[in-house]
């Protein structure tokens, strides 16, 4: 498959994904079924019936997950925290990616 | 909306508050002349309300996030004249709805108050565009994969990686979804623009988009302040697959730091080439 990168950043680098607020979520499972990425896992046997399972496969800046919840229960890093962090990585890669 | 005849389809919920605040909505708004549709009875016999719904143009009201109206309303197909969610609604006026299915009159108040200035606001049109800008047909680029053909704009348009551009001329910029985009979704349903004078921070959510496929936001290439709303998108979001970088505009800003935010994206030759890699990895990952 080899290495993903997001904006000549390594994906893995890139703090993006959509965290469960358990005391908010009904297990509805609306957001794994909605997300075309699985990100969401469902854990049929475990009290935590629904998790984050592949946080590397949530598209950066995407919040789609979040608007869809009923409950309110999915929340997302803060988008410019975020821009800042990939733009100081891409500075200390060194200015030629992509 | 436009004093066109108008149809109000609310969820009725009954799990919660919202859900019968947005009932009372839809009540207050048939006493004022709008058709009433029930969500329940036209859930059973769609043909219910056939005349209704062919007659005006469609308000949903959703009490929370959950959207259980407007699924109802993309189920059937029915195009979209509004939107609007009571949790929302409150939460902007300070207010979290109760556990119980009930009404609180003062929720409800402020909530009417609420939908009054709704009104008053679709009043007030975009702020025109100064003549001159964004004009004239666009050249593109075109590449095959497999069966599909992707376009790209030869100049003028700046790429995020999340596939979503900016026209930009002088100190405004037009934004929009890609080729790629409206591929990959499918018929557009439902654009939800942003406020106007809303200021964006670049990568912050310029409006959002449903197709028939699924939901995503338009992720802004740009920082900047809305100054105007493409309104033909809003009444027909179909033109964003007939035209995804022309008619299909959503957004207008007046661009804050153009320079800045230029850095962090592509231009349209570095997008073309982007995008060839991005669809033939897909290729590759479906049909190996």
């Amino acid at each position: 498959m080899g290495e993903t990168t997001f904006m000549g950043v390594p994906r893995e680098k890139i703090d993006w994904c959509p965290a469960i607020d358990y005391d908010k979520c009904d297990f509805c499972m609306e957001c794994d079924e909605f997300c075309p990425h699985r990100v969401f896992e469902r854990r049929d046997d475990e009290e935590r019936k629904l998790v984050v399972a592949h946080p590397q496969n949530c598209v950066v800046f995407c919040r789609a997950c979040a608007k869809t919840c009923g409950p309110d229960a999915l929340s997302f890093p803060d988008k410019k925290e975020t821009t800042a962090a990939i733009k100081r990585m891409r500075e200390e890669a060194g200015g030629d990616e992509g | 909306m436009k004093g066109e005849r108008k149809a109000v389809l609310p969820c009725n919920g009954l799990d919660k508050e919202a859900g019968a605040l947005a009932r009372e909505a839809a009540l207050k708004l048939a006493e004022e002349g709008a058709s009433l549709v029930c969500p329940v009875l036209f859930q059973r016999n769609p043909k219910r309300f056939e005349k209704e719904l062919d007659a005006g143009e469609l308000l949903v009201i959703d009490g929370c996030k959950t959207g259980c109206a407007s699924k109802l309303a993309k189920e059937h197909g029915l195009k979209l004249a509004g939107r609007l969610n009571v949790t929302e609604m409150l939460k902007e006026v300070g207010i979290k709805g109760g556990k119980k299915p009930v009404p609180d009159p003062e929720h409800l108040a402020r909530l009417l108050a609420a939908l009054e200035s709704v009104g008053e606001m679709e009043e007030e049109s975009a702020r025109e565009t100064p003549s001159g800008l964004f004009a004239g047909d666009v050249e593109m680029s075109e590449f095959m994969e497999g069966k599909f053909i992707f376009k790209v704009p030869r100049d003028g348009y700046f790429f995020n990686e999340n596939d979503c551009w900016a026209r930009v001329e002088g100190k405004r910029a037009r934004l929009g979804v890609s080729d790629y985009v409206q591929q990959s979704a499918s018929d557009m349903v439902f654009f939800e623009p942003p406020a106007l004078g809303a200021e964006l921070e670049q990568f912050d959510d310029a409006g959002s988009l449903e197709s028939t496929k699924t939901a995503l936001d338009i992720i802004s290439p740009v920082g900047g302040k809305v100054v105007a709303i493409n309104e033909e998108l809003v009444e027909a979001p179909e033109l964003i697959n007939e035209d995804p970088y022309g008619r299909g505009w959503a957004v207008e800003v007046e661009l804050a730091d153009f320079e800045s935010d230029r850095e962090l994206l592509m231009d349209c030759g570095a997008y073309l080439a982007y995008l060839k890699e991005k669809v033939k990895k897909e290729n590759e990952e479906r049909y190996g």
